[in-house]
């Protein structure tokens, strides 16, 4: 994949998302992960190579089918990406209203998942009066709101403290218990402490180079230091 | 705990909302004051041409076979009883000298010209009056008495009023075409101000439709809120103008200002100037936010 006419920042790359898996996306910055992410959440059309996605292959599947793909797939993006002029509430139910849905039809639970990541006293609080833990909560709430069965989350704990990534990290281990297929781009440490049997794909230089568990690039890690 | 209301996706109001609300506005009542004039110009042209202006003058010349008096009843009375006509009135010397003020000027030199008389003739309105059979009635029945129906100077200012009329027409069409292009311009400023809004919620699943139609909803309130701005402006303008100009002795042209004021169904033509702005923008929204979306994969 490249971006207009520059170099290419992913190629060679071959993996497949098992329905139901966990697997985390680790490398250095500039590796493409975002990128990567990018790709698997339809924001980008690889410039070669096939991607197939629900059984679809994404690169003869018309536009106008893409929408309904996409509401298949949650989104925790790197720098949240929250409507600033719209109030907590309505950021989270966003993907419901563009499903068509009314507002008491999500309303009730829009407001139990909020409860669930603590924000159930800041249904009307706009972005810009949220500390950045909160802003996190809120990304990650409009990702999970319309049940995808993909999640995907860029850096989801680069922003909070410890006691807070553990919080979101057991809220990504629950949904995926639920049958969330779950794929988190990140090069936080801690998270590969607390989730060691996971599948890893180490990305570097725009390739996948090893698909280890997270215990094992812990130690390969470890020898080379 | 309050109950959360669902907003707009688009901001309610920003910085660039409140410079095109004050452009449209202005659009909006250039529009309405074109149109206003527009239509105030075809009605007076369909009734000067049509020669329905409402009064005709009889001049009485002197004559040697009948005396001034004589002349002035029997053409009163053959004027009173023929169908159509809602007065007659003779206008006496003073009214007469009056006439002729700006080209002789004051003074006694009136007291010596033999001024001939004149009655003035109201036609009852809306009804058609066999002005031709009058006059030759007239020229029949009353020595030295001539009907003046004013066609001349009515076909001239008939045609004045036809060629204003279609200056105003292109004029609308200009304006209608700025507001064209200023609500293009608007959108597309607009898409590049909320792109983030556009991208998130493209991202999240939506349909092109769905943010085309919040985008066109926002840029149609948009142009109806600056239209009727523009349109209340324009209507106080009008009323303002009529209501001055009829506390002072009027201008020509400006004692037309009335007769609009007076025509209730020119406003229901002006309310149509904000609607048609609010669709003109609906519409090139939503085409601009469809182009532009088409763009993202």
């Amino acid at each position: 994949m490249r971006y207009g006419l520059g170099p290419e920042i992913l190629r060679d790359i071959s993996f497949t998302i098992d329905p139901g898996s966990f697997q985390l996306l680790s490398g250095p910055s500039g590796a493409g992960k975002t990128s990567l992410l990018k790709l698997i959440y339809l924001a980008e059309r690889p410039s070669r190579g096939a991607i197939s996605m629900f059984g679809r292959d994404i690169a003869v599947t018309p536009r106008e089918e893409l929408p309904a793909l996409r509401r298949r797939i949650g989104v925790v993006f790197q720098d949240f990406r929250l409507l600033d002029h719209l109030t907590v509430f309505d950021n989270v139910s966003l993907p419901r209203r563009v499903m068509g849905e009314f507002e008491h039809g999500y309303r009730a639970e829009v407001e139990e998942l909020l409860s669930w990541v603590g924000l159930g006293n800041r249904l009307n609080a706009k972005p810009a009066t949220l500390s950045g833990g909160e802003k996190q909560r809120v990304a990650i709430a409009r990702a999970v709101v319309a049940k995808p069965e993909l999640l995907l989350a860029d850096e989801p704990t680069g922003n909070v403290d410890p006691d807070i990534g553990g919080r979101i990290m057991r809220l990504f281990i629950e949904l995926n218990r639920l049958g969330t297929s779950v794929l988190i781009a990140t090069h936080d440490q801690r998270i590969m402490e607390r989730l060691p049997a996971t599948r890893i794909f180490q990305l570097a230089e725009g390739r996948i180079t090893t698909s280890l568990t997270a215990k094992d690039v812990m130690a390969s890690e470890a020898k080379r230091a | 705990m309050n109950t959360p209301k669902q907003s707009g996706l688009m901001p309610a109001d920003s910085a660039s909302g409140t410079t095109l609300h004050t452009i449209v506005a202005v659009m909006s009542f250039l529009a309405c004051l074109t149109l206003g004039a527009v239509l105030m110009l075809s009605r007076l042209a369909t009734e000067w041409t049509d020669g329905l202006s409402g009064s005709v003058t009889v001049q009485l010349l002197p004559s040697a076979q009948i005396s001034p008096d004589d002349q002035m009843s029997e053409a009163l009375r053959l004027v009173r009883q023929w169908p159509g006509i809602f007065k007659a009135r003779p206008l006496d010397r003073g009214e007469a000298g009056k006439l002729l003020e700006p080209w002789l000027g004051e003074g006694s030199v009136l007291d010596d010209l033999p001024i001939p008389q004149l009655i003035e003739v109201t036609l009852t309105p809306g009804q058609q009056v066999e002005i031709e059979g009058l006059s030759r009635a007239l020229a029949d029945g009353v020595p030295g008495a001539h009907l003046d129906d004013h066609q001349r100077w009515n076909q001239e200012l008939a045609a004045f009023a036809a060629s204003s009329e279609a200056v105003g027409w292109a004029v609308l069409a200009l304006i209608a075409v700025a507001t064209l292009a200023i609500v293009i311009f608007a959108t597309q400023a607009g898409l590049q101000a909320h792109r983030e809004i556009v991208e998130v919620v493209h991202m999240i699943g939506a349909r092109d439709i769905f943010i085309a139609t919040e985008f066109q909803r926002h840029f149609m309130w948009l142009g109806l809120r600056g239209g009727f701005i523009g349109l209340m402006l324009a209507a106080a303008t009008l009323l303002g103008s009529g209501y001055f100009w009829d506390a002072r002795e009027a201008p020509v042209g400006a004692q037309l200002l009335p007769q609009f004021i007076s025509a209730p169904y020119h406003y229901i033509w002006l309310l149509l100037v904000p609607v048609a702005i609010g669709l003109i923008a609906l519409g090139t929204a939503r085409l601009t936010v469809l182009r532009v979306l088409g763009r993202m994969p």
